[in-house]
């Protein structure tokens, strides 16, 4: 307060500033609150300066009309390790991986795949009802995976399936939440694809865009407190990053100073909107400073790239309690869902350059080859390996029955209560009266 | 139309001729003068009517909760807020303006006292506020969000509604945010207008997964609050903002719990039920007095206290006991919460004393864009439309059928003509 009155002894013109004034003139915002950003400071109160004082920004003034132009033709670098081939650019970015670690990358890449292709199938067969493949992804989300701690939450979007096939999510859980059977952790409730799980400390997805975007930071916020020595982290689309949740997360995130690591994955469309409809701006790492967090754009096809950036990410959040933005620029290969034709806004030429020239599973499997760790028999024998692993749990979510009617009702609230208990019972007296008409015999008694 | 634009010329009337005190303007009005006024002298009814539209009842002393304090509503809940804080390590509050202690002083001292990690600012983001208290309550600590005006909880309704209310369901109980507590002032305070008047809890109401809780007075506020902070459920917490400092009474000092889902009989009565939350419970209190001294009608006042998941059983087994229910809300009519209740009932209660659907009545505020505290024209409208907020007009309407043509089960009862 007693800034606030000797503020207002100083906004007149600017004569006769008694001594007693001048020493009543203290720096605003040092009243030992910590401020981890020097720059957040501000100058020292004084009328015989002719520097800005106004508490909303750090600036100099300027007597020259000028807009800043915003730089969209010559944008943010693309950070990148490996060339289109897979060879090492510049060896001191070279993450010497061991060969365990690349292979466990490849095989996770190469499985994720695998699976997409089949439950892609299974869908146009009639056998499930909904998929969304993640062709041409794979990289962002390994390359992630491998460099967090197992424990570090994670809020995706729909299309990081890789980060749970990294941390060994089982393809029997994977196919279980497709089919919606009684294996599914999540009772059968959601779309396919909406996958969740709490050993693996990956947050259930949910159909609605950027809603994660928040509630990570406030995961992020919890864990600061707790001391826990964990980063949360959020992946969302380009097209989820235009979201008022998402311009909600990334202000929060830096107000409060949260250990975060925002994952953009910027594939080019959102369904069949292009970028170029989707932001006017130079994509999404440009936002981050914006907010006054630390940004860096990278190759998202590149494994080593996305897990450099994540990595050196996640040891300054967590030391620094700051948020970090990563826009790793990536291709959707395949269709936005099941639902989408995307030849309808594409052309298959542009689909076919991602696919055969710039693909993480190829780039990867290039720097295997050329380190001698992989060959073409190993291939071989890795692709019928893992095929055969899909169909059999594939094979088996099939025979498995749906979920009991009964859990329609159960989870709404911690304790059901007495209208939900009304409702499930009305159900199970219909269901007396009326099964034959419900096809119950898919479900479990 | 033409009856509005009638309405609202009388008013404009009213207004320009001067008259000062809410009770001169309304016997300017015409209407029976010595009916409306209770015992107490006109001058007495002038002070007592000139701020608000009610009389704060407050409950006797708490005895069973030990020592207690004089506390209005703010203090009530800043108290159970201290309380939580002290309990619960990992509770953190968060909001827009709570630093400093609140635009209402809800926080008050709590920064100083707990540190500023644990009640802090934060951007102007209602949205923002409610997913980032998700998260906090995600990973298990407990979290206590601050919308400054119910008006402004609707960027946050995506998250409420999409999010909070359906975590654990959508992830099979692998995830829940139940330790998540949205608090908000709410209803009308005399010169809120559009947006700082709102009852939005029927919005709410249509959302399994959450609960939606609102106190009558600082002793219920600060044990519904302390319930809803610790249920494990995401919980709405509507504060009524003209109680804030309106209502004082005894208040203890150490946490308790008032149950959620209980609705509270106030008063037992035997010919009428009178449902309502909030700040309208103690215009019905007052209804039933003038409804026993003028009329001789006995009255049952329930405070319904929790939207949802809401007592059903309660107010059945008062209306089988009545066989007339009357429901008050500030809200607007249409979609009201006065109209599940009032379906529920019809449905569920197996009553012959329940004569027909006329016997159930809902009687709601109508939010006139910048309305003032008036009577008068809050009487006009009621005239008009059926609504009220005021203690004498419910009676009014409630009591002479011929201003209430919609409230046939009224004029069907003999005794009550």
């Amino acid at each position: 307060m007693a800034v606030a009155i000797a503020a207002a002894r100083v906004w007149r013109p600017n004569r006769g500033l008694s001594q007693a004034a001048l020493l009543l003139l203290r720096r605003p915002g040092a009243r030992g609150l910590a401020r981890s950003h020097p720059h957040r400071q501000q100058q020292q109160f004084s009328s015989l300066d002719d520097k800005p004082q106004f508490p909303g920004a750090s600036a100099e003034f300027i007597d020259k009309l000028e807009f800043i132009q915003p730089n969209v033709i010559s944008g943010i670098p693309i950070y990148r390790v490996m060339d289109r081939q897979g060879q090492i650019i510049n060896p001191s970015e070279d993450p010497h991986l061991p060969k365990e670690k690349v292979l466990k990358l490849y095989k996770s890449m190469t499985l994720l795949n695998t699976m997409d292709r089949i439950l892609y199938e299974s869908q146009r067969q009639g056998r499930i009802s909904f998929y969304m493949t993640n062709y041409g992804e794979e990289g962002t989300h390994v390359g992630s995976a491998a460099a967090l701690d197992n424990t570090d939450l994670v809020f995706g979007q729909y299309r990081e399936a890789g980060v749970l096939m990294y941390r060994d999510y089982p393809l029997e859980l994977f196919m279980a939440q497709c089919y919606g059977n009684i294996s599914d952790l999540g009772k059968g409730r959601q779309m396919p694809v909406h996958y969740g799980c709490k050993e693996r400390h990956f947050v259930t997805i949910s159909s609605p865009l950027a809603t994660q975007i928040p509630q990570a930071v406030g995961a992020a916020y919890a864990a600061k407190r707790a001391n826990a020595n964990r980063v949360v982290i959020c992946y969302f689309g380009e097209g989820a990053a235009s979201e008022g949740d998402a311009h909600a997360g990334f202000n929060f995130a830096a107000t409060l100073e949260c250990p975060i690591i925002f994952f953009c994955r910027n594939n080019g469309y959102a369904i069949s909107t292009p970028t170029s409809e989707q932001y006017r701006g130079d994509g999404i790492a440009a936002r981050g400073p914006g907010y006054g967090i630390m940004s860096i754009r990278v190759d998202g096809n590149d494994v080593f790239a996305v897990y450099n950036a994540t990595k050196e990410a996640r040891r300054r959040a967590v030391a620094e309690n700051q948020p970090f933005l990563i826009e790793a620029m990536t291709y959707r290969i395949g269709h936005h869902s099941t639902s989408d034709d995307s030849s309808a806004y594409r052309s298959v030429d542009e689909v076919n350059y991602w696919d055969k020239q710039d693909h993480p599973i190829s780039r990867l499997r290039h720097y295997l080859l050329s380190q001698g760790w992989w060959d073409e028999e190993q291939e071989k024998a890795w692709r019928k390996q893992s095929r055969k692993k899909v169909m059999e749990a594939f094979e088996q979510a099939e025979r498995k029955p749906k979920p009991n009617p009964n859990l329609l009702f159960s989870d709404v609230y911690q304790e059901m209560p007495a209208q939900l208990r009304k409702q499930q019972e009305s159900l199970a007296r219909h269901l007396q009266t009326y099964g034959e008409h419900y096809p119950l015999e898919h479900f479990d008694k | 139309m033409a009856l509005v634009a009638a309405a609202a010329g009388w008013l404009l009337r009213l207004r320009a001729a001067g008259a000062e005190g809410h009770w001169r303007r309304l016997r300017g009005a015409g209407l029976a003068r010595g009916f409306l006024h209770p015992a107490a002298t006109v001058e007495d009814a002038a002070q007592r009517r000139q701020v608000a539209h009610f009389t704060f009842q407050p409950d006797p002393e708490p005895r069973e909760y030990g020592q207690t304090q004089k506390m209005n509503l703010f203090q009530s809940v800043s108290s159970a807020l201290d309380n939580s804080l002290a309990k619960d390590p990992t509770a953190v509050i968060f909001g827009e303006d709570v630093a400093f202690g609140g635009v209402f002083r809800c926080t008050v001292g709590l920064r100083d006292k707990y540190g500023k990690d644990r009640v802090f600012n934060t951007p102007l983001c209602e949205q923002g506020i409610v997913g980032f208290g998700i998260g906090i309550a995600v990973t298990g600590a407990t979290a206590i969000a601050e919308i400054q005006f119910a008006d402004y909880i609707f960027p946050a309704f995506d998250q409420i509604v999409n999010e909070a209310a359906k975590y654990r369901y959508r992830s099979g109980d692998l995830f829940n945010c139940g330790s998540l507590t949205i608090r908000s002032p709410w209803g009308c305070v005399g010169h809120g207008a559009l947006y700082h008047s709102q009852s939005p809890e029927a919005f709410f109401a249509h959302c399994p997964g959450i609960k939606v809780v609102i106190p009558r007075s600082p002793f219920q506020a600060k044990g519904l609050l302390l319930s809803c902070i610790e249920d494990k459920n995401p919980c709405i917490f509507f504060e009524p903002k003209i109680l804030y400092r309106a209502a004082a009474e005894e208040v203890p000092v150490e946490p308790y719990n008032i149950p959620l889902s209980q609705a509270e009989v106030i008063q037992e009565g035997s010919d009428v039920t009178l449902v309502a939350w909030g700040t309208q419970v103690h215009v019905i209190r007052e209804v039933a007095s003038m409804a026993k001294e003028k009329l001789e009608v006995s009255c049952e006042v329930i405070d319904l206290r929790t939207i949802i998941p809401w007592d059903v059983d309660t107010i059945c087994k008062s209306v089988i006991k009545t066989g007339r229910l009357l429901i008050s809300h500030e809200a607007p009519l249409t979609g009201g919460f006065a109209s599940e209740i009032s379906s529920t009932v019809q449905a569920l209660a197996p009553s012959p004393r329940l004569e027909c659907s006329g016997a159930i009545s809902a009687h709601c505020n109508l939010c006139l864009p910048g309305s003032s505290d008036s009577p008068a024209s809050a009487s006009q409208v009621a005239v008009i439309t059926g609504t009220c907020r005021h203690t004498q007009l419910i009676f009014c309407i409630s009591s002479r059928d011929r201003v209430s043509p919609c409230w046939s089960g009224w004029s069907r009862t003999p005794d009550l003509k």
